[in-house]
């Protein structure tokens, strides 16, 4: 199986490639698009507006969408699941992928960001009570595609998914052996 | 306790911290003798299988000779380790901290350079984001009654007052403060409770020095803590990181196992 990284100029990928290594695949870090990958995996750090600009870049933003209308398989971690939404009030005129609608908020909680490791809330006994590392000071308190949420002065989602398109608000590849366990879960 | 901070899935952190010098752990004694406590990755290792939320690395002599030790091994550190870890030491300028995160750093903190250029603080969170930076402030509590800030590992007493600067860091962009009391540190006497719960700052604290025994950790928390980080009990064996969870657990505080 291989797995692409989308490289948007956002973090280091060292971690995230050493995690889905681990989960079996065959990982390749791509600075444009490219197919022949089983999935791909859409990691982000940093202000909305940036990351988003980044996906003007390379037509990465026709690239991702016509992936995701062919039904294939794509991750998106931290701000790289905000930009699965249509927008955030962190960079306003940021425009996101809209496959997911709504927008993304501040969190309401007095400490920001949210640092560290959250049991999540779920239906699905796979995701149930586990614990995963949280980094961030925004996020999308309600979806319809919500499978896992946490509560950070309010509820947001932790997890969403929509047939092949799955977000994490969190950072599996930082969530110890259970993070690994459901990445290769998602990615599969 | 109000309704917002009840209103969170979020666990107290216990952070174990290492020093590391030229690629290996170490320990200053009184006689400024460096002993060596072993490899950094099998010790993060061994902390991480314990159960311990986060790993610093602490006093990276980041300075040309030994650059490449230390790079090397916070690589090693990223692709090894399954959470996320901090660095710091040796940071002066932006294309220090470039290099740890390109090597594969969470986080980095800094202490002396953030006092000395503190516009170092709005480069840094302004290029990696808040949350990839913590800062460091050892405060000492004077025979006066203040509170005094110190640099340079604790050698340098700092003209800013203790409140003016975290008010400072805070509005530059820090992600997270990392609060060590000089008058406790090392001593065992366990943290300074009023200094944290006096520290209702808008981001987490970690709280550090004092650390000796479980309900050290549990007075800190209560006290308000988001995370504590301790070294000796755990490098001497004293206590494993799961001891101090279990102990916490015991003790109606929340923990990740």
């Amino acid at each position: 199986m291989k797995a692409g990284i989308i490289n948007l100029n956002s973090g280091n990928l060292l971690s995230i490639v050493s995690a889905v290594d681990k989960c079996g695949f065959e990982t390749t870090v791509i600075n444009e698009p490219q197919t022949g990958f089983d999935v791909l995996v859409m990691p982000g750090q940093g202000r909305f507006g940036y990351v988003s600009q980044q996906l003007e870049n390379n037509n990465w933003r026709e690239f991702i969408l016509d992936w995701i209308a062919q039904g294939k398989r794509i991750v998106g971690i931290c701000v790289g699941m905000q930009l699965l939404f249509e927008d955030s009030v962190e960079d306003e005129s940021a425009k996101g992928l809209a496959v997911f609608p709504g927008s993304v908020e501040k969190l309401k909680h007095k400490k920001t960001p949210m640092v560290g490791w959250a049991q999540l809330t779920s239906n699905d006994e796979f995701y149930s009570q586990q614990f995963v590392y949280f980094v961030n000071s925004y996020g999308v308190a309600n979806s319809d595609y919500c499978i896992a949420s946490v509560n950070y002065g309010e509820k947001f989602c932790a997890i969403v998914q929509k047939d092949n398109v799955i977000g994490f608000q969190f950072h599996p590849e930082k969530s110890g052996d259970y993070g690994l366990e459901l990445l290769k879960k998602c990615l599969n | 306790m109000s309704e917002l901070i009840k209103k969170t899935s979020l666990v107290p952190r216990i952070i174990p911290c290492l020093d590391v010098a030229n690629g290996r752990v170490v320990k200053g004694t009184n006689f400024k003798k460096l002993l060596d406590m072993g490899d950094p990755i099998e010790l993060a290792l061994k902390y991480q299988h314990q159960g311990a939320d986060e790993i610093v690395f602490l006093d990276i002599k980041a300075s040309v000779d030994n650059q490449a030790s230390a790079l090397a091994m916070i690589k090693q550190v990223a692709t090894t380790l399954s959470i996320p870890f901090t660095v710091g030491g040796g940071i002066k300028q932006l294309s220090d901290v470039d290099r740890f995160f390109n090597a594969g750093a969470d986080k980095v903190t800094l202490n002396t350079a953030a006092v000395e250029n503190p516009e170092l603080i709005n480069q840094i969170a302004n290029k990696y984001g808040s949350q990839s930076l913590i800062i460091a402030i050892d405060v000492n509590h004077e025979s006066n009654g203040e509170h005094v800030i110190y640099t340079h590992g604790g050698s340098k007493r700092v003209k800013k007052p203790y409140q003016t600067w975290i008010k400072e860091v805070v509005e530059r962009g820090a992600g997270e403060i990392l609060m060590t009391a000089m008058h406790k540190d090392g001593t065992g006497s366990g943290f300074d409770l009023d200094l944290l719960e006096q520290a209702n700052f808008p981001l987490p604290i970690i709280a550090s020095g004092g650390a000796n025994k479980p309900e050290d950790f549990l007075h800190a928390i209560n006290a308000g803590a988001d995370a504590v980080l301790a070294a000796g009990i755990f490098h001497r064996d004293e206590f494993t990181v799961s001891e101090v969870k279990n102990y916490l657990i015991n003790n109606n505080i929340s923990m990740r196992v």
